[in-house]
């Protein structure tokens, strides 16, 4: 099982290698109510193919990871390593073949589909790198979708819209439909939705993967604003350093292992490396 | 099925994808149209030969001939008609046609003894333009029926030409029965004479009985009396001769109905087809309303519910115009003399718009419960 010290005790000790059942959790030690995100030896394994074709796949492997409420995570690595796969476990989209997924003290695997759908629906909001807004749907109409899941009405449905696309930045588009906007305009909208029902974590999957620098600048420090202002635990997958030095820790992964962190502290002032291998 | 404030996400996605909209609704109405004309073609056909409670009429015919091109009986014969026990009235009938087959617009024309004719089936008619009195006085002068009259665009005062008879109409007149409304009404002797000059032949002669329980027995009794002269009789129930008349018809109603469930099918089809072509063009959207917190199901219902607007639209459209064209356009089919109104009431649209709601939601059924199952993790991999 791949295991990691927390981010202080791995900044003054160096790399560790087989530290065992000790969890990422960078600032979890510190906080009082205990991790926000508590993942224990999640593995996640998908079957392939069928017949004499067929094969198991692990894109994660008896993951360990605490992430404190209003962190900010960024999550690197090669492709297959099992960024998306940790993401999507996280943003109760998948469920994993072993171990347990503790989100806000809701343990996800054990949520029947339903639930996990309503659970998703009130806790979860995510970006996709290719934005995934409803093409014929206007900005405002595909931010009101989540909130449609919810007895609310009419005015206080609208006031949320309004609030979310302020917010984003992008309230003067909101009658456009998506191909009348920017890339960076309709990552804007997608982080509105993320953000409209008010969930306590974000997930982004490479949300500037898509952009050109300006524009990725421009959602980055959206993200950094939601992260400090309003306290909004983000977990991001990237693959590109610069878009993860706007988050507070770094972790790599590879082959469905974590094995390197790196605490940026105040985005990315400082490197302090705590590589583990497995 | 789905919660009221998500009715317009569903509308939307239906308006919004015109080109699907319009060819789905389209061919949707196009089935309904033709399902709704089958509809009323068999509602006509039932109603033509549906046996009333008070029936006590009956029809004699020349035997062996069927259409009132052929059918020629001595005027004469009607006196010992009367005397046939249980008899109350008769009346004589010229039926000249513009066209003996099966047509959408045939002149009927209806010789008949003028005073006789008011006092006894005044009842069976109401006038809704122009004057009895008119048609008293002129020889030509011709009732004709409101649906004919709307066909052709006839007013009282016009002149009428069809089978080579001219007439002045005198009135304009409705009533229940088909024929009332479809035909022209004229003198008995002038349609004799007008074109075959077979002064003392009709066509045929109306019966009324006393008792309508005795109708087969006094339609023997009449046949009886004739059984043995040149022109021999077939006396039916009125129903029994719209029956006869509507045999033929009755066999293209039967295969009609075929095609009302097909296009029944053709709509669950159509529909099926746009939802399943929607759902595969689609995959990524509804990846990500699963991932904004939509339960399968509620994905699938959405999906089931743009179907059901779709056909919706389209059978409103097409039973619209069906309605449409059958009332302004006052078709009635007729065969040998006998007719038979094309007409789509309430209660069949109501049957139509529901069985193509029912289609188009059936249809949308299995294309949204598919595209709603499988992993997300997998369908946002393609989004």
């Amino acid at each position: 099982m791949t295991t990691i010290p927390t981010t202080t005790d791995a900044a003054s000790e160096g790399p560790v290698r087989g530290a065992a059942h000790a969890p990422v959790a960078a600032a979890s030690s510190r906080d009082a109510e205990g991790p926000f995100i508590r993942c224990r030896g999640v593995t996640r394994t998908y079957v392939k193919g069928s017949g004499r074709a067929r094969s198991t796949v692990t894109p994660l492997e008896a993951l360990d990871l605490d992430v404190p409420r209003g962190d900010f995570i960024a999550l690197m690595g090669p492709s297959g390593s099992g960024k998306t796969t940790l993401l999507n476990l996280l943003a109760a989209i998948d469920r994993p073949t072993a171990g347990s997924v503790v989100v806000d003290g809701t343990d996800l695997a054990s949520l029947p589909g339903p639930r996990l759908a309503a659970w998703r629906a009130l806790h979860v909001g995510y970006v996709f790198q290719l934005y995934n807004l409803v093409p014929v749907l206007t900005a405002y109409e595909n931010v009101e979708l989540p909130l449609l899941l919810r007895r609310l009405s009419r005015r206080e449905r609208h006031a949320r819209v309004v609030h979310a696309l302020e917010v984003a930045g992008i309230a003067h588009r909101h009658d456009h439909l998506p191909r009348q906007l920017s890339g960076g305009q309709e990552q804007r909208v997608a982080i509105a939705r993320a953000i409209v029902g008010e969930p306590s974590i974000i997930v982004a999957d490479e949300p500037t993967g898509d952009l050109d620098r300006d524009s990725a600048e421009a959602i980055l420090a959206l993200l950094r604003r939601l992260n400090e202002e309003e306290r909004r635990t983000i977990v991001m997958v990237t693959h590109d350093p610069s878009a993860a030095a706007s988050a507070k820790r770094t972790l790599h992964l590879d082959k469905g292992r974590l094995v390197h962190e790196r605490a940026d502290g105040a985005f990315g002032d400082a490197d302090r490396a705590a590589e583990v291998t497995a | 099925m789905i919660p009221l404030r998500m009715l317009p996400l569903a509308l939307r996605q239906v308006i919004r994808r015109p080109a699907r909209a319009v060819l789905t609704a389209g061919g949707t109405a196009a089935a309904m149209f033709l399902f709704a004309a089958v509809v009323a073609l068999d509602a006509g056909v039932r109603e033509s030969t549906r046996t009333a409670g008070a029936d006590t009429e009956l029809v004699v015919y020349r035997k062996d001939r069927f259409c009132p091109m052929t059918s020629r009986i001595p005027e004469w014969y009607e006196r010992s008609i009367r005397e046939v026990d249980g008899v109350v009235e008769t009346l004589p009938l010229a039926v000249l046609v513009n066209n003996c087959r099966a047509g959408l617009d045939v002149v009927t024309y209806r010789g008949v003894p003028k005073e006789r004719f008011l006092e006894e089936r005044g009842d069976e008619i109401t006038l809704a333009a122009g004057s009895f009195d008119d048609w008293l006085a002129r020889t030509d002068a011709a009732l004709v029926g409101e649906s004919l009259a709307k066909r052709r665009s006839l007013v009282p005062g016009d002149r009428f030409e069809a089978a080579g008879l001219v007439v002045q109409v005198a009135g304009i007149v409705s009533g229940d029965a088909p024929e009332v409304r479809n035909s022209v009404w004229a003198d008995l002797g002038f349609v004799q004479r007008s074109e075959r000059d077979e002064v003392g032949l009709v066509t045929q002669f109306l019966v009324r009985v006393d008792d309508g329980t005795r109708l087969e027995e006094i339609a023997a009794a009449i046949d009886d009396r004739f059984e043995a002269e040149a022109e021999p009789t077939t006396t039916f129930t009125r129903q029994a001769f719209l029956g006869r008349v509507a045999g033929d018809l009755l066999e293209l109603v039967s295969f009609a109905r075929w095609l009302g469930a097909a296009a029944l099918l053709g709509v669950l089809g159509l529909v099926g087809n746009a939802i399943a072509l929607s759902v595969r063009e689609r995959t990524a959207e509804q990846a990500v309303l699963q991932t904004l917190g939509y339960a399968p199901g509620l994905v699938a219902r959405l999906l089931v519910v743009e179907g059901g607007i779709l056909a919706g639209v389209g059978a409103l459209a097409g039973l619209g115009a069906a309605v449409l064209v059958g009332t302004f356009g006052h078709l009635a089919l007729s065969a040998e003399g006998a007719t038979i109104p094309i007409r789509l009431g309430p209660v069949e649209a109501a049957i139509g718009f529901a069985g193509a709601l029912a289609c188009g939601t059936l249809a949308g059924v299995v294309p949204a419960v598919r595209a709603s199952r499988g992993s997300l993790a997998a369908r946002l991999r393609t989004a």
